[in-house]
C-alpha cells in the first residue's frame, strides 16, 4: 500500500484551497477534480496532469465545499455567504441555487442514489436534505437540543460542519463543533443516536464502502477514530497527526483511508494493520481536503488528491 | 646435656653446671662466678643461657655484674669478653628500645644501649663487633645513615664480616635499594655458606621487593628447606601464594598463613593476612578475632595499621560506619606518611562520606591523590565532594581528569554525565554515551537507569527517534513490546463509556486472565514513562496512553501517570474526565502540587472561576509559597479576573491588576530568570499603557524564550498598539506559522483587526474569513467580517475619485455584509451567538440603506463610464475620420499633383496641341474654364470638415452640463439620506451638510457611520491596550479573546515531567 506523488501545481488558485471532491466519468469525458477556494472560484481539473479545465465564478466569500452528483453530471459548490450553487458540469449553467435562511452550509454530499444532496447546517444544528429532482428542501434533520442549555454556554456546541450518507443510502451521520457525532435514520427521518469520543470538532467524516456499519471520523484532537456507527462502539482510534485533522476519505477498496491535517501532512493508514503506514510531506500549509478518486469507468490505478492552504493541488497514484 | 664448668680457683677441680639447671636466683651463680673468678666468657655463656630461657632478670643480672666497675678493675687486662659483655647488654637495650612502643622508655633504653656501646668502643674502639651492635643500634633507632656508616667501619676491616654485611644489607633493604642488599646478603652467604636461614629470608624478601617472585619463592622455599618452621617465610610464601589471584594459589596461601598461625600464633602478619582473607569470604568474626590478636602481638606501626585497617574495613562492610571510622583512624595514626599505606584514608574518606563529613572526606581523598593523582575512583569521588559542597567546576573538572586518566572506566563517564546533566547537556550526553559504549565492549549489561538518562537527553534535544531508540533498550521485552507493535488485541469499546477510556484497566485484568505475563519491574517504570512521553510527543497518543494506564495498574501510587492521562485527556477537551483523572491523583497524595495546579487550571477552563482560585490557593500552601508556578497562577488568575467582567469597574480592575503585578513580581524575586513570571509582568504593565517599558520586557523574554508563542503574540499587541502595523503583521503572520499550524483563529483575528487598523479592508475581510472557516461556530468572526466589508464600502464611497468597478465592488460587498447581517440578525432568536437582535438589525439597515446609496452610485458610475465610453468611442470615430480625411486630403493632393501633372501634361500636349493649332488655326480657350470648376470642388471640401469639427464641439459642452445635473440630483439625494442616517444613530452626523460643503459631496452623504469616530480618534487619544474594532460590544468580546490568549502563558510545568532516575 502506496502513495506516490504523480503532479502538483502550485498556485492553483489565488488563494487557500478549501475544498476538493472528484465528479465522477461521464460516457464522453474522464473523471475530474473539483476544488473549491477562499478565492472565490471552483475550478475543475483534467487528471492525470491537472489541466485546468475551466473556472467558475458567481461565489462570494470563499468556497467551502464542494460535491459532486454520481452521476458525473452535475455538482454543487457552497460559499461562506451560504449560498449552494448547483450546476452543470460540462457546460457550468446554473441548475438551482439553494438557501435556507438562517441554516448555513458547510459540508454538502450527495447520497449514493443521486436523489438527495445532504447540506451540514452549521449553527442551526441540523442536516438539511434537498431533492435533486424539484430542488426543494425535503426535510431537516435536527440534532437534539440539550434539555437544559447552560446560559453560560457560548455559541451552539451542536454547531453541524459535516456529513456523510452510509454506502446503503439510509443512514446520515454528522459531525458537531463539540465533537459529538449524530446519526439519522434518512428514511424515518429521525435522530438515532451520538457517537462520543470527540470532544473537540469533527471536521470531515466518511462511512466504509464495504462495511456499511463502519465510520470514520477525523477530529481537531489530532485523532481519527473508527465507529461501529450502528452498535455505538468505538472500535479504535488512529493517531499520528500533530495538529488537527481536517478531512478523512477512504479508499474505494475499503482497505485504506487517507487524512489530511494542519501538521501539513497527507497520512495513509493500512486499515487492517490499524496504522499508518505513509506520511507525504509535499504541502507547506494546511492539508484541507483530501480525496479518492471514485471507480468507475475504464480507469484503472487509484488516485488521491490533496489541497492546501498552500494554494497548491497535489495528485497521487494509489496503489 | 649442656654444661659449663666453672674452674675453682688454685686448684684443678672444676664445678659443673648443668645450663639447664640453673638455679633461680642468679645471684647463687654469680657468688660462685666472683668467688671463683671464672673467666668472664663464662659469665656471658651463662647470661645467655638465662636469656634463652626467658630469665631476663638474671641475664641482665649476670651481664650486670659482669660490666661492673670491679670487674673492669679485677679483669683490666681482659678486654675481648668485657667488650663481649657490654655489646650483649647494648644489644639487649636495642632490642628493648626496638620493641617499646612507648617513646619516652623507648628513649631511655636507646641511651642504655648507647651507653654500653660507648664503654665497650673505649675499651677498644676497634673491636668489630662493637660497631655492629652500634650499628644494630642505629638502625633500631632508624638512622639509617649513620647505621651504615657504622657497618661500612667493620666492612673496611674485614670484607667478610657476617654481621656487618647482614647489617648492611638491612640498612639497604630499609633505604629500599633492594638490589644492594642483595648484594650484601650474597656476600654473607658466601662468606658463610652454613649461616642461619634467616639469610636466605632477606635475600627472598629482596628479590620480591625487585619484583622477581620466582627467585623470592626459590629463596623462601629453601628457607624451609633449613628450618621448616620458619614463620617469616611461611607468611612469605603464602602471601606469594595469595598474589597469584588464582582459586589454588589463594587456597595454597590460606593454608600456608595456618600453618605460621599453628607455629606462632603471634605473627601479626600471618593474623593480618588471615584476617584479609576471611574478609573477603565475609566471615568477619574470624576477621575480628585474627585482627585483635595480631593488634596485642605487636607494636609494628605498619602491621598495626594493617590491623586496624582489616577490622575498620569489616565493620565498614557491616555498615556499622562510627566504628569503621575509629578504626580507620586508628589505623591512620599509626602511619608516618600516607605513602606507606593508602588504603585507610580511602576507607576513613569513605566513612566520613558516608556519616556527611564532606570536609574530613576530602581531606582524606586528597592524601590518596597525593599517592595516586591518577587514581580515577578517587578522582571521582573528590569531584563528587566538591560538588556536594557547592563547587561545581571543580568537581566537573576532576571527573574530566578521572575520565581522561583511565579511557575506559565507565564509572568514570557515568559519574560525570550524572554530574553534567545539570549544566552542559551536551558533554553529559557525550559522557553517557561513552560510558554505555564502554560498557557494552565489555560485554557489560548498562543499566537501565543509563540508558534512560540517554534518552531523557535526547528527548529534551529533540532527537525522538534516538531517544526513542535509548528508552526501548532500556525497558527491553515485555509486554509493551506487543503494545507497540499493536499485537495486543484492544477489543472494542461502547462509545458511550469512551470518554472513559483512559481509565480503563480491563484490557490488562483480560490479559492477565490470558495468562500473558505483565510482569514490570520497578526499574523500568521510568524509562516506560519516558518511552511513554517520547510516543505522546510523536503524536502516538495511544500506545502512551495504554503505556500509562499499565503503570498505573501495575504500580497504582505513580501520580505522574495519572497527571500525563490527565494531561491527554485535557489536550482533547476532555474536561470532564482530565478532572476525574487529577481527582484521582489527589486521592493519592491531595497536597501534590503538579496535581492541583492542574486542577486549578482545568477549573479555569470550566470557566470556574471561584473554585479555580481556591485550587490555586492550595497549590500555594501545599508547597509553602515556594512553587512559582502556582504563584505565577494566581496571577494569571488576577489578571484575566481584572478583564473578565462584562462591566466593568474600574476601580475592581486596578485591585485585581495589582495583584496580578505582585505576583508576578514575587515570582520574579524568587528567580530572575522565570520568563513567565516576566511575560506576565509585561502583559501588565502593557494594560496600565506603558507600551515601551512592556516591549522592552517582551523582547528580552522573546530573546530568551524563541519557544514561547504568548509572548510573540504579546510583543505584537504592543506593536499594535503603538501603530507600528507591519511589524505586528509580521509578528502574527510568524506566530501563527510557527507554533500553532496555522490553527489559531483568535491569531488571525488580531491579524485582521491589525489589517483593519492599516485600512487594508481587503486583506482584513480574506483575514476574517479564513479565521471563520477555522472556527465556524465563532459568530464574532462572522459580524467582524460584515463590519470589515462595511467599513470597505463606506471609505470607498467616501474617495473623491473612484472608478465604476471599485464602486460595482462596493455593492457586492454590501450585498455580502447586508447578507451577512441578515443572517445573524435571522438566527439571533436561536440564541446561538450572543449578538444583540437589535444592534444587527441597525447594521442590516444601515448596509441595506448604503447598498441603495451604493447602488446610485454604481448606477451614475455605470452610466459615466458608458458615456465615457461613448465618448471614447465618438473620440474614436472622430479621430477614425480625421485619418480617412488625412488619407483623403493625401489622396486628394495625390490625385491634384496627378493631375497638376497629367495638367502639365495636357498643357504641354495642349501647348503642343495649340502649338499645334496654332500651328494648325490659331483661335481656342475652353482649357481655362474647366480648370475653374475643380478648385470649386476643392473649396466645398474643405467647408464639410470644418463643419464636423464644431459639432463635436457642441456635443462635448452638452457632457458637461448633464454631468452637473447628475450632481445635483445626488446632493438632493444625499440631504435625505442625511436626515435617515441622524434618526437611525440617534447621533448627530459628524460632518456638515452636503451644501455647505459642494465639494465633498460623499461626506455629505452621511456615509460616515457612527463608529468612524472612534475609529478617527488620534492615537494618543486611543490609549488602550485594546483599540476599538467598531462598538463596544466588539471590544470586550475582543478583550476577552485577548485574554484567552494570555491565559497560555501558563504553561504547565506539570505538564511534561521527564524523570530522570
Amino acid at each position: 500500500m502506496k502513495l506516490s506523488n504523480l503532479k502538483t501545481v502550485e498556485s492553483a488558485h489565488d488563494d487557500s484551497i478549501w475544498a476538493a471532491a472528484w465528479v465522477p466519468p461521464t460516457d464522453s469525458r474522464p473523471p475530474l477534480l473539483l476544488t473549491g477556494s477562499l478565492d472565490e472560484t471552483v475550478r475543475l481539473w483534467r487528471p492525470d496532469d491537472l489541466h485546468l479545465d475551466r473556472t467558475n465564478t458567481g461565489h462570494c466569500l470563499g468556497v467551502v465545499s464542494v460535491a459532486a452528483h454520481p452521476s458525473g453530471a452535475i455538482a454543487a459548490s457552497a460559499s461562506l455567504d451560504s449560498f449552494v450553487r448547483v450546476f452543470y458540469v460540462d457546460t457550468n449553467s446554473t441548475v438551482a441555487t439553494l438557501e435556507a435562511p438562517p441554516s448555513e452550509v458547510w459540508q454538502m454530499q450527495f447520497d449514493p442514489k443521486g436523489t438527495t444532496l445532504a447540506v451540514a447546517g452549521g449553527g442551526s444544528a441540523s442536516v438539511k436534505l434537498w431533492d435533486t429532482a424539484t430542488w426543494q428542501v425535503i426535510t431537516t434533520l435536527s440534532i437534539p437540543r440539550p434539555e437544559t442549555p447552560k446560559p453560560s454556554d457560548k455559541g451552539n456546541k451542536k454547531f453541524v460542519l459535516s456529513v456523510a450518507w452510509s454506502p446503503d443510502g439510509r443512514r446520515i451521520a454528522c459531525g458537531s463543533m463539540d465533537g459529538t457525532v449524530s446519526i439519522f435514520d434518512v428514511a424515518r427521518a429521525k435522530f438515532l443516536h451520538h457517537l462520543e469520543g470527540h470532544f473537540m470538532p469533527v471536521r470531515s467524516l466518511v462511512y466504509s464502502p464495504v462495511e456499511p456499519r463502519l465510520l470514520f471520523t477525523a477530529s481537531d484532537d489530532a485523532h481519527v477514530h473508527m465507529y461501529d456507527a450502528e452498535g455505538k462502539a468505538l472500535i479504535g482510534a488512529l493517531t499520528g497527526h500533530g495538529s488537527w485533522v481536517l478531512s478523512v476519505d477512504i479508499s474505494p477498496d475499503g482497505a485504506a483511508l487517507a487524512t489530511g491535517s494542519s501538521d501539513r501532512t497527507v497520512m495513509l493508514w493500512d486499515l487492517s494493520m490499524r496504522a499508518s503506514v505513509q506520511t507525504m510531506k509535499n504541502h507547506s500549509d494546511q492539508v484541507w481536503a483530501v480525496a479518492f478518486r471514485p471507480p468507475g469507468g475504464n480507469l484503472r490505478g487509484g488516485r488521491l488528491a490533496s489541497v492546501s492552504d498552500d494554494k497548491s493541488i497535489s495528485l497521487y497514484d494509489y496503489s | 646435656m649442656a654444661c659449663v664448668y666453672i674452674p675453682v680457683q688454685n686448684s684443678e677441680e672444676e664445678v659443673r653446671v648443668a645450663l639447664d639447671q640453673l638455679p633461680r636466683d642468679a645471684s647463687d651463680i654469680l657468688d660462685i662466678l666472683k668467688a671463683e673468678q671464672a673467666p668472664l666468657d663464662l659469665w656471658l655463656i651463662i647470661a645467655r643461657e638465662y636469656f634463652k630461657q626467658g630469665k631476663i632478670d638474671q641475664f641482665r643480672q649476670i651481664l650486670e655484674e659482669g660490666s661492673s666497675p670491679e670487674i673492669d678493675e679485677y679483669y683490666a687486662d681482659v678486654r675481648y669478653e668485657r667488650i663481649a659483655i657490654l655489646n650483649a647488654l647494648g644489644a639487649y637495650y636495642s632490642y628493648l628500645g626496638k620493641i617499646e612502643s612507648k617513646p619516652r622508655e623507648k628513649e631511655e633504653h636507646f641511651i642504655l644501649a648507647t651507653q654500653y656501646y660507648n664503654k665497650a668502643s673505649r675499651i677498644d674502639m676497634h673491636e668489630p663487633s662493637t660497631w655492629v651492635g652500634k650499628g644494630q643500634l642505629l638502625l633500631a633507632k632508624g638512622e639509617v645513615e649513620q647505621a651504615f656508616a657504622a657497618f661500612k667501619i667493620v666492612l673496611d676491616g674485614d670484607r667478610d664480616n657476617v654481621p656487618a654485611l647482614l647489617g648492611q644489607a638491612c640498612v639497604e633493604f630499609n633505604r629500599g635499594r633492594y638490589s644492594d642488599s642483595l648484594g650484601f646478603y650474597k656476600r654473607a652467604l658466601q662468606a658463610h655458606p652454613s649461616c642461619p636461614a634467616v639469610v636466605r629470608l632477606g635475600i627472598g624478601l629482596c628479590h620480591y621487593k625487585l619484583g622477581q617472585f620466582e627467585r623470592a619463592r626459590q629463596a623462601f622455599q629453601r628457607v624451609l628447606q633449613l628450618d621448616p618452621e620458619n614463620v617469616e617465610a611461611l607468611v612469605a610464601m603464602a602471601i606469594l601464594d595469595m598474589q597469584t589471584n588464582k582459586a589454588a594459589g589463594i587456597r595454597k596461601g590460606v593454608e600456608k598463613m595456618h600453618r605460621a598461625f599453628e607455629i606462632y600464633p603471634y605473627c601479626a602478619m600471618a593474623s593480618n593476612y588471615l584476617a584479609n582473607h576471611f574478609f573477603f569470604t565475609g566471615q568477619h568474626f574470624l576477621v575480628e578475632q585474627l585482627t585483635e590478636t595480631a593488634l596485642a602481638v605487636t607494636n609494628h606501626g605498619p602491621t598495626r595499621s594493617h590491623s586496624f585497617y582489616n577490622l575498620a574495613r569489616s565493620y565498614h562492610s557491616k555498615g556499622d560506619y562510627e566504628k569503621a571510622g575509629l578504626y580507620y583512624m586508628a589505623s591512620v595514626k599509626e602511619i608516618n606518611k600516607p605513602h606507606a599505606f593508602i588504603f585507610p584514608y580511602y576507607g576513613l574518606g569513605q566513612v566520613q562520606m558516608k556519616l556527611g563529613d564532606y570536609r574530613s572526606a576530602l581531606l582524606n581523598f586528597e592524601k590518596v591523590l597525593e599517592v595516586y593523582p591518577d587514581n580515577s575512583e578517587t578522582l571521582t569521588v573528590v569531584g563528587h565532594i566538591y560538588v556536594q559542597l557547592g563547587q561545581v567546576e571543580k568537581g566537573q573538572d576532576l571527573l574530566r581528569k578521572a575520565t581522561k586518566v583511565d579511557s575506559r572506566d565507565a564509572q568514570a563517564y557515568l559519574d560525570l554525565g550524572d554530574l553534567l546533566i545539570s549544566t552542559d547537556i551536551n558533554a553529559a550526553l557525550d559522557a553517557f554515551k561513552t560510558a554505555r559504549t564502554l560498557l557494552k565492549k565489555d560485554g557489560q549489561e548498562v543499566p537501565i537507569e543509563l540508558l534512560n538518562n540517554i534518552g531523557v537527553i535526547y528527548f529534551e534535544q529533540g532527537e525522538l527517534e534516538l531517544a526513542e531508540e535509548s528508552f526501548k533498550e532500556a525497558v527491553g521485552d515485555g509486554i509493551w513490546s506487543s503494545f507497540i507493535n499493536g499485537k495486543v488485541n484492544y477489543g472494542t469499546v461502547d462509545a458511550s463509556a469512551a470518554p472513559r477510556l483512559y481509565k480503563d484497566m480491563q484490557i490488562f485484568t483480560r490479559l492477565e486472565k490470558d495468562g500473558i505475563n505483565l510482569d514490570l519491574p520497578w526499574n523500568k517504570v521510568s524509562p516506560l514513562f519516558n518511552l511513554a512521553r517520547l510516543l505522546e510527543e510523536s503524536h502516538k497518543s495511544n500506545i502512551a496512553s495504554l503505556f500509562y494506564q499499565f503503570i498505573i495498574f501495575k504500580y497504582p501510587d505513580y501520580i505522574d501517570a495519572y497527571l500525563r492521562l490527565a494531561a491527554m485527556a485535557k489536550a482533547r477537551n476532555n474536561i470532564q474526565l482530565s478532572i476525574e483523572l487529577v481527582n484521582d491523583a489527589l486521592m493519592i497524595n491531595e497536597k501534590y502540587p503538579n496535581a492541583l495546579s492542574m486542577l486549578g487550571e482545568l477549573e479555569l477552563k470550566n470557566d470556574d472561576w471561584v473554585k479555580a482560585k481556591e485550587t490555586l490557593r492550595a497549590v500555594s500552601e501545599a508547597a509553602q509559597g515556594k512553587d512559582s508556578y502556582s504563584s505565577l497562577s494566581l496571577g494569571n488568575w488576577n489578571y484575566f479576573a481584572a478583564l473578565r467582567n462584562e462591566k466593568r469597574a474600574p476601580k475592581l480592575e486596578a485591585t485585581h491588576l495589582e495583584k496580578a503585578k505582585e505576583l508576578y513580581t514575587r515570582v520574579l524575586a524568587q528567580n530572575n530568570s522565570n520568563l513567565y513570571a516576566a511575560n506576565g509582568a509585561g502583559v501588565v504593565l502593557a494594560e496600565k499603557g506603558q507600551f515601551d517599558v512592556s516591549k522592552d520586557v517582551f523582547t528580552q523574554v522573546q530573546e530568551a524564550a524563541i519557544q514561547m508563542p504568548d509572548v510573540w503574540i504579546n510583543l505584537a499587541h504592543v506593536y499594535f498598539a503603538q501603530g507600528n502595523f507591519p511589524l505586528a503583521m509580521k509578528m502574527y503572520e510568524n506566530c501563527l506559522r510557527k507554533f500553532y499550524h496555522g490553527t489559531d483563529a483568535y491569531i488571525l483575528l488580531y491579524l485582521a483587526r491589525n489589517y483593519y487598523e492599516a485600512e487594508q479592508w481587503q486583506e482584513c475581510k480574506k483575514t476574517l474569513l479564513r479565521a471563520i472557516h477555522l472556527s465556524p461556530a465563532n459568530y464574532i468572526l462572522r459580524f467582524d467580517a460584515g463590519v470589515a466589508m462595511q467599513k470597505f464600502s463606506t471609505s470607498t464611497l467616501q474617495k473623491p475619485k473612484k472608478t465604476a468597478d471599485e464602486v460595482r465592488s462596493v455593492v457586492e460587498e454590501l450585498e455580502n455584509a447586508v447578507r451577512v447581517f441578515t443572517q445573524m440578525y435571522g438566527a439571533a432568536n436561536l440564541h446561538y451567538h450572543g449578538f444583540d437582535e437589535k444592534k444587527i438589525e441597525t447594521h442590516v439597515e444601515y448596509c441595506t440603506h448604503l447598498l441603495g446609496v451604493a447602488k446610485v452610485h454604481c448606477d451614475a458610475a455605470t452610466r459615466e463610464e458608458e458615456q465615457t465610453r461613448q465618448r471614447q468611442e465618438l473620440a474614436r470615430q472622430v479621430a477614425l475620420a480625421e485619418d480617412a480625411r488625412r488619407v483623403a486630403e493625401e489622396q486628394r493632393k495625390k490625385q491634384l499633383e496627378k493631375r497638376k501633372l497629367e495638367d502639365e501634361q495636357k498643357r504641354v500636349q495642349q501647348q503642343e496641341e495649340h502649338f499645334r493649332r496654332v500651328k494648325e488655326q490659331w483661335k481656342s480657350s475652353t482649357s481655362a474654364s474647366k480648370r475653374r470648376e475643380r478648385s470649386d470642388i476643392d473649396d466645398d471640401e474643405g467647408g464639410h470638415s470644418e463643419r464636423r469639427r464644431r459639432r463635436g464641439g457642441k456635443r462635448r459642452r452638452k457632457d458637461r452640463s448633464s454631468r452637473s445635473r447628475y450632481d445635483m440630483e445626488e446632493e438632493e439625494e444625499a440631504g435625505i439620506m442625511d436626515g435617515q442616517e441622524e434618526l437611525e444613530d440617534e447621533e448627530p452626523a459628524r460632518v456638515s451638510d452636503g451644501e455647505e460643503n459642494p465639494q465633498d459631496p460623499l461626506a455629505a452623504a452621511g456615509l460616515e457611520d457612527s463608529d468612524a469616530e472612534d475609529e478617527n480618534e488620534p492615537p494618543s487619544n486611543a490609549g488602550r491596550w485594546k483599540r476599538t474594532w467598531s462598538e463596544s460590544d466588539d471590544e470586550d468580546t475582543l478583550r476577552q479573546q485577548h485574554s484567552d490568549k494570555d491565559r497560555n502563558n501558563q504553561k504547565t510545568n506539570g505538564d511534561d515531567p521527564v524523570e530522570n532516575m
